[in-house]
């Protein structure tokens, strides 16, 4: 490698390095917040903690009950991953088939994915209370047990399998449902892995949708949670954050674990969808 | 069965902080007795004999009472049933008035617990 190309090289990485560092400048700052009770708007900033501590999350595992938001987070977010997983890939494998319409229902989807969440907020609400679901976990997992954009994100993975595999697994005499579990999905991963994070992490944060079906302060979820401790406690800015990192860790630590798999999974959906 | 599967970070990951917590759960589970011990000495440093210590509760807002213990000839006192996180102890006596509020912050409710530094009384005016 000639001097010119690596003094590039290192240029870039600088660069690259320089700008990864202020991106988790935020991320530092929170947790900096969080195990010290130093006020966020003191002048001048100290950039390294003092005295740091970890009573704050002491204190919000106790004073509100966080367990309990914590345990109802992760049912809704199970529930919708499973969905999500489920019905996508099955309605992925169904857009890769050959029927009467698929432009349309593709048009029909595509179109869809146009109009927000709140402008179908209401009859989204109305359903779920005829169904007799309001104040349940399966109500609150509801809305996200399938999202068109992960269906996209399987049917180009699916589309990327060999048809021969596929013609083969049907000589063989295996079941539509079958070929779905044994053939496509084994050679879809990074198309999982998407679906996972993506939903876990809309699911785990999801706001309004628990705000508005939940009555019962046993059923709320973490960030329902958040609100109410940020109403109690709103002076004590290290608590606040020790919550805003309790929050946030879990879906951090699934996309951290998943994010080889999510690039390959966004990246195939990306050139093929 | 497949060991090389043990070896991947979803095993790894999840399996360690299934570990912590065991962990961290057996050692709460065998120090969460709510024991709190400690002494009261005068300003010279002195144990302080049959002054009452007082312990207060945090609540969302306020600190309220929760109990009262009396110090012995060594001026160490002792409360079994502590059920809080954070807590704060005072001493007060007739002849030595009211030692500093000190603010005990515990890692898990009841964690048993012995104060390093002494309530001290302060120098009688």
């Amino acid at each position: 490698m000639s001097r010119t190309s690596n003094s590039r090289l290192a240029l870039r990485h600088a660069t690259l390095v320089v700008i990864a560092i202020l991106m988790l400048v935020p991320f530092y700052w929170v947790i900096k917040t969080a195990i010290t009770n130093e006020n966020i708007y003191a002048y001048p900033p100290s950039l390294l903690p003092r005295e740091p501590h970890l009573y704050n999350f002491v204190d919000v595992w106790y004073l509100i009950p966080f367990p309990r938001y914590l345990l109802n987070s992760i049912i809704v977010s199970a529930m919708a991953v499973a969905g999500n997983v489920v019905f996508n890939a099955m309605a992925g494998y169904a857009l890769t088939q050959r029927f009467p319409g698929r432009k349309a229902v593709l048009a029909l989807f595509l179109s869809c994915m146009l109009i927000p969440f709140q402008a179908t907020i209401i009859p989204a609400y109305l359903i779920t209370a005829k169904l007799g679901l309001l104040n349940t976990y399966f109500g609150l997992a509801f809305p996200m047990l399938s999202t068109i954009v992960c269906i996209f994100v399987f049917k180009a993975a699916f589309e990327a399998v060999p048809k021969s595999l596929i013609d083969a697994a049907r000589l063989d005499g295996l079941p539509e449902w079958r070929i779905i579990v044994r053939v496509l999905l084994p050679l879809s991963k990074p198309a999982i892995a998407t679906n996972v994070i993506l939903t876990f992490i809309w699911s785990w944060n999801n706001f309004l949708w628990p705000l508005l079906i939940t009555r019962d302060p046993n059923m709320q979820t973490l960030p329902l949670g958040l609100a109410r401790f940020l109403s109690y406690m709103e002076d004590t800015t290290g608590a606040l954050y020790a919550f805003a990192v309790m929050v946030l860790a879990p879906s951090i630590l699934v996309f951290l674990m998943a994010q080889k798999e999510f690039i390959r999974g966004l990246t195939s959906g990306a050139t093929k969808g | 069965m497949n060991w090389k599967r043990l070896g991947s970070r979803w095993v790894i990951v999840p399996g360690g902080m299934a570990l912590a917590i065991v962990l961290w759960l057996a050692y709460v589970g065998t120090h969460n007795h709510g024991v709190i011990e400690g002494r009261v000495v005068d300003a010279a440093g002195r144990p302080v004999a049959g002054a009452a210590v007082l312990l207060f509760e945090r609540g969302f807002v306020t600190h309220q009472e929760k109990g009262r213990a009396t110090t012995d000839a060594d001026g160490r006192f002792r409360f079994d049933d502590n059920q809080s996180h954070s807590i704060q102890l005072e001493a007060e006596s007739p002849e030595l008035g009211r030692s500093d509020r000190r603010i005990v912050r515990l890692m898990f409710a009841a964690q048993d617990t012995r104060l390093i530094d002494p309530l001290r009384f302060p120098v009688a005016k």
